[in-house]
């Protein structure tokens, strides 16, 4: 007895006491819900059942009612432009102002580091703003797009069917793109200065000395920056309640809010688990991307 | 003289470049303070000419923000805590160690890092309903906050961990202080801001959590703000002067901690989310 509460204080007791807490706390609270979930995708779930744990089961019979609804398809594909637009708008203007700001002048760390404040925002507000500078006959968008000669008419960015989705996408390409920003130029400082001046003597210009040194060596990182892009994208929800709410007509909805509308405002927590369950296979194969591209570093 | 001509022009285009960003802020800001004439005016002001100083007094008090913030705190404090409380060690752990066991816990961790809330909320709620944690919304949202940020808070504090030099723990063993003593008393202080700094990062985040309160706090008088904005934007609203004045009061302690705290932010941030 005395040597357990020795090796608590001190020995390997201690460790394995320290991981023990966070690692069971972790597994009540995201590992068994996880699991839960995939139990639930099985079963029949309604108002009724909803407190027993011994619903019936369906089989595969919420994968095919989901399937079979016709806004599952349209909202699958609104969920992939979502992604890829966003990813595309973040990464390239993040890269774009890392590289300015990688010119290294004196306030630029600081007048960078300003840039993260989007992202320590709370999304819900992010996502006010944004539903006001969007607006249709008011918004300061739309008359900056008329005063500059891009449009003549008022786009209806939260209300026409054909731009409520990009309504959300320029605000979470505002949202993410600081982010991306910071970690691109974390990866940038990396590289080796010797190398350009190499190149520079060799008489390589910028642009091919961005082909052939900036891009390969940053390999890694845009993997990882990727990689991680596709994580927050698909983690966004409040700019979704914010801006659209997923309407009109679906036009603006995707996968992570719709799992929530149909349990919580439809409650089908079936097919809502089973919309969640889809989409966390997807996001834990990004994650493993993601870990995969950075195990180098993190294994240290 | 070129050199310093080139790093003012830079530093011009840079300013333009984040006054470009940091626009809707400003809009924010200056929407708060217009009549509700001027604020559907066109062309828009861009400087309000009859700043309305009042508003903020007013919607402090029509929409109860004192009870909403009051309980945004009470969450982001809460869900802090836990998470310090629990992930300090565990980070210490797999900073101190490298063996298969680490790697496997570090990958698990990676991986919950990454569950979007809004899809986790279905189990979670049926689950918290059944054992009736749903009874003290509060609590169940802190409980359910703390499983989403510990991962995160987790690889930036094992960050800092990784860079305290193990020769000063190993000192303090020799010296005769147990593993308790030494990791309390020198691994702890030396890893203090690191840990801070997270923290604040964390904290951030839990004060602006929208999904779980949302679908776990039904009681208006234990929502946190950010489910109180939510419901004060209807889908035809037309009180954007109001809602804007909600978002400065929300916001502005945030964003003043950032500006405050912004070096070491992004450092702490940088450091753990590459590494």
């Amino acid at each position: 007895m005395k040597r357990f509460f020795s090796s608590i204080t001190d020995g390997k007791g201690f460790d394995i006491l320290l991981v023990a807490f966070p690692l069971g706390y972790l597994f009540l609270m995201s590992g068994l819900p996880l699991l839960y979930n995939v139990l639930m995708s099985f079963q029949e779930v309604d108002m009724f059942s909803l407190g027993t744990f011994w619903r019936p089961f369906v089989g595969l019979k919420n994968y095919r009612d989901l399937f079979a609804q016709p806004e599952t398809l349209p909202i699958l594909y609104n969920t992939g432009i979502f992604v890829v637009a966003s990813i595309a708008g973040q990464f390239l203007l993040g890269f774009g102002l890392a590289l300015f700001f990688w010119t290294n002048f004196p306030g630029a760390s600081w007048l960078r580091g300003l840039f993260l404040v989007s992202w320590v925002m709370p999304g819900l507000v992010v996502g006010a703003i944004w539903n006001w500078i969007l607006s249709g006959d008011f918004g300061v968008l739309n008359f900056l797009l008329r005063e500059t000669g891009i449009i003549d008419g008022n786009i209806f960015w939260r209300s026409d069917p054909d731009f409520s989705l990009w309504a959300v996408i320029i605000a979470n390409i505002w949202l993410g793109m600081a982010f991306n920003m910071i970690l691109l130029s974390v990866g940038l400082s990396a590289i080796p200065k010797d190398l350009y001046e190499a190149a520079e003597l060799d008489g390589a210009n910028a642009f091919q000395r961005f082909w052939t040194i900036t891009l390969p060596m940053m390999r890694s990182s845009i993997g990882a920056i990727i990689s991680l892009g596709l994580i927050f994208t698909l983690q966004q929800f409040d700019l979704f309640a914010a801006i659209t709410s997923g309407g009109p007509n679906n036009s603006s909805n995707v996968t992570q809010y719709w799992a929530w509308d149909l349990s919580f405002r439809q409650y089908d927590f079936a097919k809502g688990a089973t919309i969640s369950v889809i989409m966390i296979v997807f996001v834990m194969f990004a994650s493993v991307v993601y870990v995969r591209s950075t195990r180098h570093e993190v294994r240290g | 003289m070129s050199e310093m001509m080139r790093n003012r022009l830079m530093l011009a285009a840079a300013i333009f470049l984040a006054a470009i960003y940091l626009f809707p802020l400003y809009w924010m800001y200056i929407t708060a303070l217009k009549t509700g004439s001027a604020m559907f005016a066109t062309p828009p002001q861009f400087w309000p000419s009859d700043p309305q100083w009042q508003i903020y007094g007013e919607v402090w008090q029509s929409r109860n923000m004192g009870r909403y913030l009051f309980n945004s705190l009470v969450i982001a404090f809460g869900a802090v805590s836990l998470i310090c409380v629990l992930g300090v060690g565990c980070a210490y752990v797999l900073a101190r160690y490298r063996n298969v066991w680490v790697d496997i816990g570090l990958f698990l961790i990676l991986m919950l890092q990454v569950l979007p809330a809004s899809l986790m909320i279905t189990p979670i709620f049926v689950g918290f309903s059944q054992i009736g944690l749903l009874a003290s919304p509060r609590f169940a949202v802190i409980l359910a906050i703390a499983a989403k940020s510990m991962p995160f808070f987790v690889v930036l504090v094992r960050a800092t961990f990784m860079s305290v030099p193990q020769e000063l723990e190993e000192a303090a063993l020799v010296d005769g202080n147990s593993r308790v003593g030494a990791f309390w008393h020198i691994v702890l202080p030396l890893a203090r801001n690191g840990i801070l700094v997270s923290a604040i990062l964390i904290f951030m985040q839990a004060f602006g959590e929208f999904v779980y309160s949302k679908s776990i706090i039904q009681a208006v008088e234990l929502q946190p703000a950010s489910v109180g904005l939510n419901s004060f934007m209807g889908p035809n609203t037309n009180e954007w002067n109001n809602i804007m004045a909600y978002a400065t009061m929300y916001v502005t302690p945030i964003l003043a901690i950032f500006v405050l705290l912004q070096r070491r932010i992004v450092s702490g941030l940088t450091s753990g989310a590459l590494k």
